[in-house]
């Protein structure tokens, strides 16, 4: 399964690293690596050689409890995001027990236009959705943000790459390729100063949208046609109940919260900063195992597009922090103490570059 | 150089040895073993799954939808859009095959692209493998006034084939198939991969960096030189593009300065020493015309608007023409 590739692990970002807490210290005391391209599943690749602790409560998600992984072989990519610059002293770099997560949902595809299923099909943005993840980006724009998930799928990696040109960090996303030896050899980057300003983005299918099967690239009123409205109903709101050669929710979510777990959580649970761009369905899951939320009330969770979510990880529960409403951004995310030292960097650092 | 080894792997599907039939890729009913229908969650460790069609075009003739013309036609359209500025251009980085995201900048050069080849029929995309490329294509075509949908393939797994299948055929007709192939990749510039060109300028000296990026042939450590990068462009080309092209479909192509100048040189019959030389505007199309076996270069445009820049053929006028009494109804 899919989750048995976090074995493979080249640098772990084990827990047991210090740092000092001293926050005139604290980007000197990062220990600085090579930039490393990891075995990470991207696409559709999967590695069966390698045997999976797959638990039985990660079957059951009705009753998830939070699991913080404290595994040394979770996969790990670039200490060296975090660059001892004196300019811009990375505050949130300082092993702080404090993580944000943020999760994105992509906006309007060319498909939902249509009215069609989409599901894994590969269907990009419209301009609408352009748009939804710029604005998406104007609202997280000071939060800080360490290393990017996507989907396998462009429209998730559209819009991850589109709301963080917003960003006032100015890091750049690097997509990460492992695809092949010649992928990793090719998209290696050989100075230390541009890896530390670099934010790795990992695409991944894990956190794909649901398998819709049969019924992608049907429009609403072709499904009726071939399978009943009742079925189609069914199928939709389901949790347990897959369309044909489909994936139902909890299925979705098995795969979506068990690589969360275990490639997601353990960045989170060593203060990086991580930002999730994904789907309906998939982020659904995600919501559930964070929220403990039961079947029931995952299936009627809607997920605004273009709006993202913020939560805080902290000493191993997930806080949530809000879904902004507002038009701006200020005052709708409940910012903490740390998040809002980090904007007041952003903003001193801003100040410094106009004068 | 080790890298040009790889090119024998087969990445994906697109084995250079093999036709690859995108167009086909739509039509095919799917034909899966059970194994990989979601359910099980047991993947097969697979080989990559070979997407080798042979065959005509992916559009059935229909008598109520006149762009369905894929009757034969001995014509077909090329374009070739250079992708615009990236986070790493802005920064004056060296990039090559770093997956570098567009700027805003690099946005708006897309989508302006895709204004000036809106009337131009669109069947199949090709892109590198890199996102700046595939971006760029996908910012352009929502601005096609055919309202085509890209799809872009997976075939890096049959659970990636399998996953991505459309089931409608109507859908798929209204479908223009996006393939990515890292042999349209830029080209790669080895261990100046993420230097600024001071930090270069210091590690190696500026003479020699001016001869890496210059010369034909030379190429830096662990890199290619655009003798390389076009080698395998242009292979990828005549066996990939090129016979799409000949069966009547109209091709975009979403790439970057190095493999797109090594395409040119074998569209236009360029010499080496012409090739260096050649420089591609970013996010301003250059249209190709592919007729009996020859391109036809149709002129890159200048002005800010795209009528009267494309010289247009007849079945190009023709094409527009449907698409503005289409837009009327």
């Amino acid at each position: 399964m899919a989750t048995a590739t976090s074995h493979q692990s080249i640098v772990s970002f084990a827990s047991h690293r210090s740092f000092s807490s001293s926050s005139s210290t604290i980007s000197q005391c990062l220990l600085r690596e090579p930039f490393l391209n990891l075995p990470i599943s991207k696409g559709f690749k999967i590695d069966s050689s390698l045997s999976c602790n797959i638990t039985s409560k990660r079957r059951n998600f009705c009753k998830v409890e939070a699991m913080a992984s404290q595994t040394e072989t979770s996969v790990s990519y670039d200490n060296t995001l975090l660059s001892p610059s004196k300019n811009i002293p990375d505050i949130s770099q300082k092993k702080t027990n404090e993580a944000a997560l943020i999760l994105i949902r992509h906006g309007e595809s060319l498909w939902n236009e249509k009215n069609l299923f989409t599901g894994c099909v590969d269907v990009p943005l419209t301009e609408k959705g352009v748009e939804e993840a710029i604005e998406a980006g104007k609202r997280i724009s000071n939060i800080p943000v360490d290393v990017i998930f996507t989907s396998s799928l462009i429209r998730a990696q559209m819009t991850a790459m589109l709301a963080m040109i917003q960003h006032r960090r100015k890091k750049v996303p690097i997509i990460l390729h492992d695809e092949s030896e010649q992928a990793k050899t090719w998209s290696q980057v050989f100075s230390d100063e541009t890896k530390s300003q670099s934010i790795p983005v990992i695409p991944t299918w894990q956190l794909n949208e649901r398998m819709y099967g049969e019924l992608q690239g049907l429009n609403k009123q072709e499904t009726a046609e071939r399978y009943g409205k009742q079925q189609v109903h069914e199928w939709r709101r389901s949790y347990d109940i897959p369309p044909p050669k489909g994936e139902s929710l909890e299925m979705c979510a098995e795969r979506a919260v068990a690589y969360f777990q275990d490639n997601i959580e353990p960045k989170l649970a060593a203060g990086k900063n991580v930002m999730i761009a994904a789907h309906g369905n998939s982020l659904r899951s995600i919501i559930m195992y964070l929220d403990k939320l039961t079947c029931q009330e995952v299936i009627s969770l809607e997920l605004s597009t273009g709006i993202p979510l913020l939560y805080i990880f902290k000493e191993g529960k997930f806080m949530k922090r809000g879904s902004p409403v507002g038009p701006t951004e200020a005052g709708v995310y409940a910012y903490t103490k740390r998040l809002a030292q980090y904007r007041q960097k952003l903003e001193e650092d801003s100040e410094v570059l106009c004068s | 150089m080790a890298s040009t080894t790889m090119s024998h792997q087969a990445i994906g599907s697109t084995v250079s040895h093999r036709p690859f039939r995108a167009s086909q890729f739509l039509k095919e009913p799917l034909n899966v073993p059970m194994n990989f229908i979601p359910k099980r969650f047991k993947i097969e460790a697979t080989a990559s799954s070979q997407v080798s069609v042979i065959g005509n075009t992916v559009l059935s003739p229909s008598k109520n939808k006149p762009f369905e013309s894929k009757k034969k036609s001995n014509e077909a359209a090329l374009i070739l859009i250079r992708h615009g500025e990236s986070l790493w251009n802005e920064k004056n980085l060296f990039t090559g095959c770093v997956d570098v995201p567009l700027t805003q900048k690099g946005v708006g050069e897309a989508i302006e692209a895709g204004k000036k080849i809106s009337n131009i029929p669109v069947d199949l995309i090709f892109t590198s493998s890199l996102i700046r490329a595939q971006m760029t294509a996908m910012l352009a075509m929502t601005q096609h006034r055919r309202k085509k949908v890209p799809i872009i393939l997976h075939n890096e797994s049959v659970k990636a084939k399998t996953w991505s299948h459309v089931f409608s055929e109507e859908t798929r007709k209204q479908s223009i198939p996006v393939i990515a192939a890292w042999q349209l990749n830029e080209r790669m510039y080895g261990e100046l991969q993420g230097l600024n060109k001071k930090e270069t300028a210091e590690r190696y000296g500026t003479q020699q960096v001016h001869e890496w990026r210059r010369s034909y042939e030379i190429p830096p450590p662990k890199g290619e030189s655009l003798e390389m990068c076009a080698e395998r462009a242009v292979a990828y080309f005549e066996d990939n593009i090129k016979p799409e092209l000949a069966s009547g479909n109209n091709v975009m192509i979403a790439a970057h300065g190095n493999s797109l100048r090594s395409i040119i040189m074998y569209l236009d019959d360029l010499t080496s020493q012409e090739v260096t030389t050649l420089d591609l505007s970013t996010g301003i199309p250059l249209l190709y015309i592919f007729k009996e076996g020859k391109f036809m270069k149709r002129g890159s445009p200048v002005g800010p608007t795209e009528a009267g820049v494309y010289a247009y053929t007849k079945r190009l006028a023709q094409y527009r023409e449907k698409l503005d009494e289409a837009s009327l109804k």
